[in-house]
């Protein structure tokens, strides 16, 4: 036990000397999850992606109330086999913050969610395909802002066959006796 | 199979100094400049940045006054709170020798760094920043980051982040009161 605790003690002054030395590190988005979706050939689908803002920092929306502020965005990248439709957002948290109490900011904070609408096209084998992209975004906590990054994240998804054509039965002939 | 203490105590001895020296070296890589450590009470790196009215200003050109250096962006919602004090400090402090010199550091264009410093009523230089630039104060992580540099154009202070009016006033009245330029000038 005194061995630990001694072991400890030597590396607190590192831990403590790392804090220094990198600075305040900012915060670090992450994706939490992506379901792999399996979607029918030619049929759109949702792909519902999941992030997570470290706690204590809080990012832009992708409605932020002013110009001069960096929305959330995310790009996904174009496929041959699968369109990429619309990517919905969720609304952002009207908040005020200790550095400007007179000036409500539009911000995810915590989890959130980022749908991206994709339509695998007719013609696509069937398969596990994945798709990526990457989410920009600007943090800031309550004293300060840091530089815009970019967080590269990908998606599976699964491809499977259309059911054939239903065949209609043809027209009974009438007949002639 | 007994493990002997000290074998355990020399092996996380071995650790703790393997990843101060290796954070030392990320430290070293990532800002390919110096740590921010080095930088305070050494004379603060030079740079000759284009200011919004399209002349070049030289930090070095400051010498004999005490200057405060904001790195700051248009996204930045704190450094929008700082700047209305920092154009009072300029009109309460530049005729002791004071110069507060702001530097940009964002992707926007110049022109809407020049509409964000005129809504804001700027009455000091806005320089367009470089990388580089934020490299060779350790890497300009953290906005806004500001430096206090003596008349001699020794750095004597920096604080990241949104701070107090009364703490800028500390570090400006120290800058001022600092440097042989002061010691002539008595």
């Amino acid at each position: 036990m005194k061995i630990f605790l001694a072991s400890m003690l030597l590396l607190l002054p590192a831990w403590a000397s790392a804090q220094d030395e990198l600075g305040p590190q900012g915060p670090a988005v992450k994706m939490v999850f992506a379901p792999v979706i399996t979607i029918v050939q030619g049929k759109p689908a949702t792909v519902p992606l999941s992030f997570r803002v470290s706690s204590g920092y809080h990012i832009n929306s992708n409605k932020p109330k002013s110009d001069f502020l960096i929305p959330t965005v995310l790009k996904v990248e174009a496929t041959t086999d699968i369109v990429i439709g619309r990517t919905t957002y969720p609304d952002g948290k009207d908040m005020t913050f200790a550095f400007a109490p007179d000036e409500r900011l539009n911000v995810y904070s915590g989890d959130f969610q980022v749908d991206v609408l994709v339509r695998p096209l007719r013609s696509v084998e069937k398969g596990k395909y994945v798709v990526r992209a990457t989410l920009k975004y600007q943090a800031c906590d309550n004293s300060a802002c840091y530089p815009p990054k970019q967080l590269p994240v990908s998606f599976d998804v699964r491809i499977a066959k259309a059911p054939p054509p239903r065949r209609s039965n043809p027209a009974q002939s009438p007949h002639a006796h | 199979m007994k493990r002997n203490p000290l074998i355990l105590f020399f092996i996380v001895a071995i650790v703790a100094a393997m990843l101060f020296a290796g954070i030392r070296m990320a430290r070293h890589h990532r800002a390919n400049g110096p740590a921010r450590g080095q930088l305070m009470g050494n004379i603060a790196p030079d740079f000759d940045l284009p200011a919004l009215d399209g002349k070049n200003v030289k930090l070095s050109d400051l010498r004999g006054k005490a200057v405060l250096l904001n790195f700051w962006a248009t996204y930045c919602v704190p450094c929008k709170i700082e700047m209305p004090w920092f154009v009072e400090l300029q009109k309460q402090y530049g005729p002791e020798g004071f110069q507060i010199v702001g530097v940009a550091m964002d992707d926007a264009s110049t022109e809407d760094i020049a509409k964000f410093a005129k809504d804001m009523g700027v009455n000091y230089p806005i320089l367009i920043g470089k990388e580089s630039v934020g490299q060779s104060y350790g890497g300009v992580s953290v906005l806004p980051t500001t430096f206090f540099l003596d008349r001699d154009g020794k750095l004597i202070a920096r604080e990241f982040g949104l701070r107090s009016r009364s703490v800028f006033v500390d570090h400006i009245k120290q800058a001022l009161s600092q440097g042989q330029a002061e010691q002539a000038r008595r």
